[in-house]
């Protein structure tokens, strides 16, 4: 198999959402010593691209897309220790999460592999987190963005919470914290003194491009 | 037959499984294989279909789907599996029938047929929509309550308490569900109507605790109102829904599931979305122990019912179960637009009769997705009942035909939607009906379904 075969698989096994074939492919392209940042950039970051853009024409659907998601990520565990750190830094760590009292996932999980199939560290903190912890974590995680997630009105409070409890502990400086989910708007945004309000998934993403370079 | 203790014990003893694995590796990878095996397709161009044949492999592949995924315990890490043999039996068992309300409000729910001329029944209001304050919660109930085809009320949700946003679980939770049935009592009294059921109880109780809370006998819920218990998609359940199941059985009252496949989520297309829709079913009387269906598929996009796929996955819904079961299913709709456009009204129109010429009887309506506090009025279900009672027994080929030309009216507009006025500002309290402005579409509205074969009542 040549260099470009391998890429070419590699891209393949994202497309076609397969996390094992992705790894199989990954291994391929080390043992012939590809360059690692020609493995992201000429196979993972297109293919997340492609299946990103068909995601967002309701071409494919949401098991699609985190499959393709973790398919990158089975890569990426392998390739990043093979990069320069530099570069292995050049995108921001999101913390993402629903909040305290809310189990709703669905939101939670199209923002989580968005960001990733954008070239972000993501680190996924699963359903009704509690705010210390999200802190915790955010902090541990040298995090820039933490992005929470509510579909209830009755846990939008939580989201105040997080920027409160952050805002006390003399961190609120260190993240973007950006809030979203169904009864959320722009105004409960501005409200509790978020950093940005995510109508949909691309406007999470869009908040999170303009917040990564900043902290 | 499978009870409670069955469903803990499988809850308990399932196969254990990871949470991600379940619903993207099997429940997602499952649904479009049956989808292939039976051969189901979605056609654009016939949004309500008059074949019997693609009710009956819908319904043919949401019994293999169940079967072979089983319903999920978030709270165990495990499958609830089911065999056949379970699904028919709790399918023999299931009530035929259901009395719901008390004295001269007191009236049957029962399955319906295909083009049944029959009327459906009306579960009517905000579908659990958000509400800002005590003033807009009763004057929503009291506007619903004088709708005259309602055969149940579907409250708001009240988001706070003496000023204080509702957190979950917490006392400001119990507190607004207590007043969440006082309130909607007291508003059925108002309008002379004490006997109508509240068949969303309780809609501000999220937590199992609140639930139990305000079903004290002093705040007035009855064993013959209905007790909504909402399934997390995809078919999962956890101890907090269990234990509400636990409650309401052991008030004597009857349980509805209520679901959401989201197309475009988990569930897939619009093919797959309709299998699992009918499999959430078949899991709700097992696991849910309900005696009444409650789906509310939507758009992943939209967060509305109305769009072509949506409507198309209503109406087989609808038929596979009526055609295979004698289980009792409402169809929630959730339109785009909001009050006062013309949108919202043809919306819900095609949304309603989607479901009432496939079988179905409606809960109606979530208002510009409900998503925003006060962006609903009593307009918006009374249009939905009115058009539900128009429509009953008409022929699916008519009926596509209809709603073919409700949704060249709208479906251009469902990305970008007009969402309209809030509740005060479109509809006089103290009058008990719509502003002015609102009136002035209302008729416009009703004339334009005049044109299109659909008479409703004279508008005052």
């Amino acid at each position: 198999m040549g260099k470009d075969d391998a890429i070419t698989e590699l891209r393949s096994a994202v497309l076609e959402y397969d996390s094992d074939a992705a790894v199989r492919a990954a291994k391929a392209a080390i043992k012939q010593k590809i360059d690692p940042m020609i493995m992201v950039d000429k196979a993972l970051v297109p293919a997340i691209n492609e299946v990103g853009d068909k995601f967002e024409k309701m071409e494919i659907f949401l098991p699609d897309l985190m499959l393709a998601a973790d398919a990158v990520k089975a890569s990426m565990a392998l390739i990043l220790p093979l990069m320069a750190k530099d570069y292995q830094t050049s995108k921001a760590t999101v913390v993402v999460a629903t909040v305290q009292g809310d189990v709703h996932e669905i939101g939670k999980n199209i923002i989580a592999s968005m960001l990733m199939a954008r070239g972000f560290n993501v680190i996924d903190m699963g359903v009704d987190v509690k705010t210390t912890l999200l802190i915790d974590e955010a902090k541990k995680s040298r995090a820039k963005i933490i992005c929470a997630s509510a579909l209830m009105s009755s846990t939008m409070g939580s989201q105040k919470d997080i920027i409160d409890y952050a805002t006390a502990l003399g961190d609120r400086k260190r993240y973007a914290i950006l809030v979203g989910g169904g009864p959320t708007s722009r105004e409960w945004a501005d409200e509790i003194k978020a950093d940005g309000w995510g109508k949909d998934a691309n406007g999470a993403i869009k908040l999170a491009d303009k917040f990564s370079g900043r902290r | 037959m499978v009870h409670i203790l069955d469903v803990m014990e499988k809850a308990l003893e399932g196969k254990p499984i990871s949470e991600n694995d379940y619903q993207l590796k099997l429940f997602a990878a499952k649904a479009n294989e049956k989808v292939r095996e039976h051969g189901i397709k979605f056609d654009r161009n016939e949004v309500i279909p008059s074949d019997n044949s693609l009710a009956d492999d819908i319904y043919r592949a949401a019994v293999e789907l169940l079967v072979e995924v089983g319903a999920y315990c978030t709270d165990t890490s495990r499958i609830l599996s089911y065999s056949e043999e379970e699904i028919r039996g709790a399918l023999r068992n299931a009530p035929q029938e259901i009395w719901l309300g008390e004295g001269k409000e007191r009236k049957r729910l029962a399955p319906r047929k295909i083009e049944d001329k029959s009327p459906p029944w009306c579960f009517l209001g905000a579908g659990g929509g958000a509400c800002s304050s005590d003033r807009s919660f009763t004057t929503l109930v009291e506007g619903y309550a004088e709708i005259p085809e309602i055969n149940a009320i579907t409250t708001p949700a009240l988001t706070r308490v003496g000023g204080m946003r509702i957190r979950p679980a917490s006392p400001l939770e119990l507190l607004g569900a207590m007043r969440n049935a006082v309130y909607a009592r007291e508003a059925c009294n108002r309008v002379g109507r004490p006997g109508l059921p509240l068949m969303n109880s309780l809609s501000t109780a999220e937590s199992d605790i609140a639930l139990a809370a305000a079903l004290h006998p002093r705040y007035g819920m009855r064993a013959s109102d209905g007790f909504l218990i909402c399934c997390m998609d995809p078919m999962k359940v956890d101890f907090n829904r269990l234990n509400k199941v636990t409650v309401v059985l052991s008030m004597g009252a009857p349980i509805g599931m209520c679901f959401g496949p989201l197309m475009g989520g988990y569930s897939g297309g619009p093919e797959s979305t309709a299998v699992s829709n009918v499999a959430h079913h078949l899991m709700g009387v097992l696991t849910y122990q309900s005696s009444w269906l409650l789906p509310f598929p939507l758009h992943l996009r939209y967060v509305s019912s109305s769009s072509r796929e949506m409507l198309w996955i209503i109406s087989v819904t609808g038929q596979a179960i009526s055609r295979n079961t004698d289980l009792i299913s409402l169809n929630l709709n959730y339109t785009s637009a909001g009050p006062t456009t013309p949108m919202c009204l043809f919306e819900t129109s095609a949304s309603v009769t989607a479901a009432v010429v496939s079988g179905l009887s409606i809960e109606s309506v979530g208002v510009a997705s409900n998503k925003e506090e006060d962006r609903t009025t009593p307009v918006e279900p009374r249009i939905s009942a009115e058009v539900a009672h128009a429509v009953a027994g008409m022929k699916r080929s008519d009926a596509n035909g209809m709603v073919n030309e409700l949704l060249s009216k709208y479906e251009s507009k469902l990305a970008n939607p007009p969402l309209g006025k809030t509740l005060f500002e479109c509809w006089d309290p103290e009058r008990r009906r719509p502003s002015p402005e609102y009136q002035k579409v209302i008729r416009k509205f009703k004339k334009d379904m005049a044109k299109i074969g659909v008479d409703l009542r004279p508008e005052l």
